[in-house]
């Protein structure tokens, strides 16, 4: 019971991870229709923004934070803008863009090679705040990580804030129009161009955050953004484009993949989260709170 | 107008062949280990230490080789830590580069598959760390006529540890935590327990990941349930921190004790104050009267700590090198000869080569991390 209870602990932390990570692919399909696999080395950018603005400026940790959201949201706007935005004038299909965002993920991550080099970097502990400084917190016979603890807390901060603001603020209801019908949200005097910029900095910023929580809790270093892919397959899982979707996607694949790695064994873990991603293709296309089963390029 | 380009093109490789073939007084020695990837940090010190070593030799005038002097080149590759990027590039160093022999080849999971393609073009390899008995010796029990290593074998290491922590510190249930897709981890992990259990201890538990993974969260959880008195790690340093790290989460504050995958000048920094304490096998003693010449140098030159991999690399150039003195020629079969006979004395201990490629009689370390020291605590001599 003690193991099962830690197990299910283990889940959700990573769950809350992948969730962050999700929702950024999901924000982007369900505006161009397409898996912005770039994402991946955003959200390891970002990890480097919070690490250096941590190590190197000397930055408070909540301002470090804050740039790595800022500095991600930028980096994510300009892939758009220098990537994205000459494809779109001349109406390419969306293979283009995949292909793109690859060929761009793969630049990101071999210049972070070049410049910074391949080594992992760990966030030091003294320049956390002294709150995550500190082992475990022991509730009964489970060990909580205090940044697990904490990851947790911003991620649901995060999700919520998101959530509340596509619901209940014009620009969000915007997002929303553009995402349901791009042409006659357009002719409705809503600038496709302007949220598209905005939905890729709302993304951006979600990869920072995401990117120094997972720096923190394991470490920076430039192949992050393969192991990003997981939470692809949980924005599939949950739905690409709905954002509950990504969220409940990503606790669902990370609890079973804890689960399976605690109790069978490491080795089914990438089976058993593929062969799920498979069979829900086959069975639901849109995934669990996906709307439409559109085509999933 | 494209026949032209293609036809100077050819003229141009042509001199390029031409003046590659008048440049006799150069031996050319390959080198491959990860300069990109999860242990790029030792391949990097390879690489450093053999081009420091070609540009000492060089500037003594050269290696004296029968009675004239030849200048070293060292052509390397990165094989990014990856099995099939080394069978690639080990064979572009035998066919293209036509090396005389190849040093480096650091993780038995790369060694391995490269030892066949060696055996074929009759070019020795000396490995540096690489640990797992299959790399000189095929699964039917040959051994593979043109491959030797630097450094102790699996086999001995996992018994070392196995004593140690039996009869030095008192353990009786162990549980390892390995890497499943790397033979060097689940080598060692059989070997620690074959050895464990044979002196009387007990493995509780068993559990492993699979490489490039960053959370150990599920299989420590299994761990700490099965209740060891002491975890054997085999595996690279990097895993070793963040296993490390998520263990003292978890509430796990048994000693860890790993082998020869530990030693790194990164260990301590990435794994912060979670390894205090614990110990690893190692081939040398860091800190000893031997490493102090190569560790001074190489600290001068490249402003860092020389690596465990530095030290190992350097003893197989050195075993090349002395092949080659001893042989008085420098092609692959002559040099093979004379690996065979082997006996100097390097930085990590006294190589003498036996009958299956391995240094025989190589002595064990024993180190401990203390604050951020790692501390020579005992030395097992092989016949013990």
């Amino acid at each position: 019971m003690n193991q099962f209870l830690q197990q299910l602990i283990n889940g959700l932390s990573i769950g809350s991870i992948y969730a962050l990570m999700a929702v950024g692919y999901s924000l982007v399909y369900s505006i161009m229709n397409f898996s912005n696999f770039a994402h991946g080395s955003v959200i390891m950018l970002g990890a480097y923004f919070g690490f250096f603005a941590l190590t190197l400026a000397g930055l408070p940790f909540a301002l470090a934070f804050f740039v790595a959201a800022l500095s991600a949201a930028g980096v994510a706007v300009l892939l758009e803008r220098l990537a994205y935005k000459p494809l779109r004038d001349r109406h390419a299909p969306f293979l283009y863009f995949i292909i793109t965002a690859m060929g761009a993920s793969i630049f990101i991550d071999n210049s972070v090679i070049a410049t910074i080099g391949p080594t992992p970097k760990t966030f030091p502990s003294e320049l956390l705040p002294s709150f995550l400084q500190s082992g475990a917190i022991r509730i009964g016979h489970v060990d909580v990580g205090r940044i697990d603890l904490a990851m947790f807390a911003i991620t649901v901060v995060c999700l919520v804030a998101l959530v509340l603001f596509i619901d209940f603020t014009r620009l969000g209801k915007a997002i929303q129009a553009t995402a349901y019908n791009m042409k006659a949200s357009a002719l409705m005097g809503i600038n496709p161009g302007f949220v598209i910029i905005l939905v890729f900095a709302i993304g951006g910023a979600l990869a920072g955050v995401a990117g120094v929580l997972y720096g923190m809790k394991y470490q920076v270093f430039p192949q992050m953004s393969a192991i990003t892919l997981k939470s692809f397959i949980a924005a599939v899982f949950g739905g690409l484009g709905s954002l509950p979707g990504a969220m409940l996607g990503s606790l669902l694949l990370a609890l079973i993949e804890t689960f399976v790695s605690g109790y069978l064994s490491t080795q089914y873990r990438d089976l058993f989260s593929f062969i799920i991603l498979i069979a829900m293709l086959v069975i639901r296309p849109s995934g669990i709170m996906g709307k439409t089963a559109e085509d999933k390029a | 107008m494209r026949a032209s380009s293609i036809g100077l093109l050819l003229a141009a490789l042509a001199l390029v062949g031409c003046a590659g073939a008048q440049k006799s007084n150069t031996i050319k020695i390959g080198w491959f280990g990860p300069e990109t990837g999860d242990s790029a940090l030792w391949g990097q010190a390879e690489l450093n230490t053999v081009q420091m070593m070609a540009a000492d030799y060089n500037a003594q005038g050269g290696v004296d080789i029968g009675g004239k002097k030849y200048q070293l080149q060292i052509v390397p590759y990165d094989d990014k830590g990856d099995s099939t990027e080394a069978v690639n590039v080990a064979k572009r160093l035998v066919s293209q580069d036509k090396v005389v022999a190849i040093v480096g080849a650091q993780g038995s999971g790369e060694a391995i598959p490269v030892a066949p393609i060696m055996d074929e073009a009759k070019v020795p390899l000396v490995a540096s760390t690489a640990t797992n008995p299959k790399v000189t010796v095929t699964e039917s029990g040959q051994v593979h006529p043109y491959v030797f290593r630097a450094c102790f074998t699996d086999p001995y290491q996992g018994k070392v540890a196995a004593y140690f922590a039996y009869q030095r510190l008192a353990k009786r249930n162990a549980a390892i935590l390995m890497t499943i897709d790397d033979p060097y981890s689940t080598g060692l992990s059989q070997y620690f327990k074959e050895s464990f259990e044979q002196l009387g201890g007990k493995v509780v538990a068993e559990v492993s990941y699979t490489s490039g993974e960053k959370d150990f969260r599920a299989p420590l959880t299994k761990i700490k349930a099965a209740k060891p008195d002491i975890i054997f790690i085999p595996a690279y340093y990097n895993d070793v921190a963040l296993a490390a790290k998520q263990a003292r989460d978890l509430g796990i504050n048994q000693i860890l004790l790993g082998g020869d995958g530990w030693p790194s000048d990164n260990l301590i920094s990435l794994a912060g104050k979670a390894l205090e304490g614990c110990m690893f096998i190692n081939h040398l003693d860091f800190d000893g009267p031997e490493a102090q010449p190569m560790r001074d140098e190489y600290k001068a030159k490249y402003g860092k700590n020389a690596e465990l991999n530095s030290y190992m690399v350097h003893d197989a150039l050195m075993m090349v090198i002395d092949a080659m003195q001893r042989a008085k020629a420098f092609d692959g079969p002559s040099i093979q000869k004379a690996l065979e006979t082997t006996d100097i004395q390097g930085i990590t201990g006294h190589i003498k080569i036996g009958p299956e490629h391995n240094p025989v009689g190589k002595d064990a370390w024993l180190i401990k991390i203390v604050g951020p020291d790692m501390k020579f605590q005992e030395k097992f001599s092989a016949t013990s």
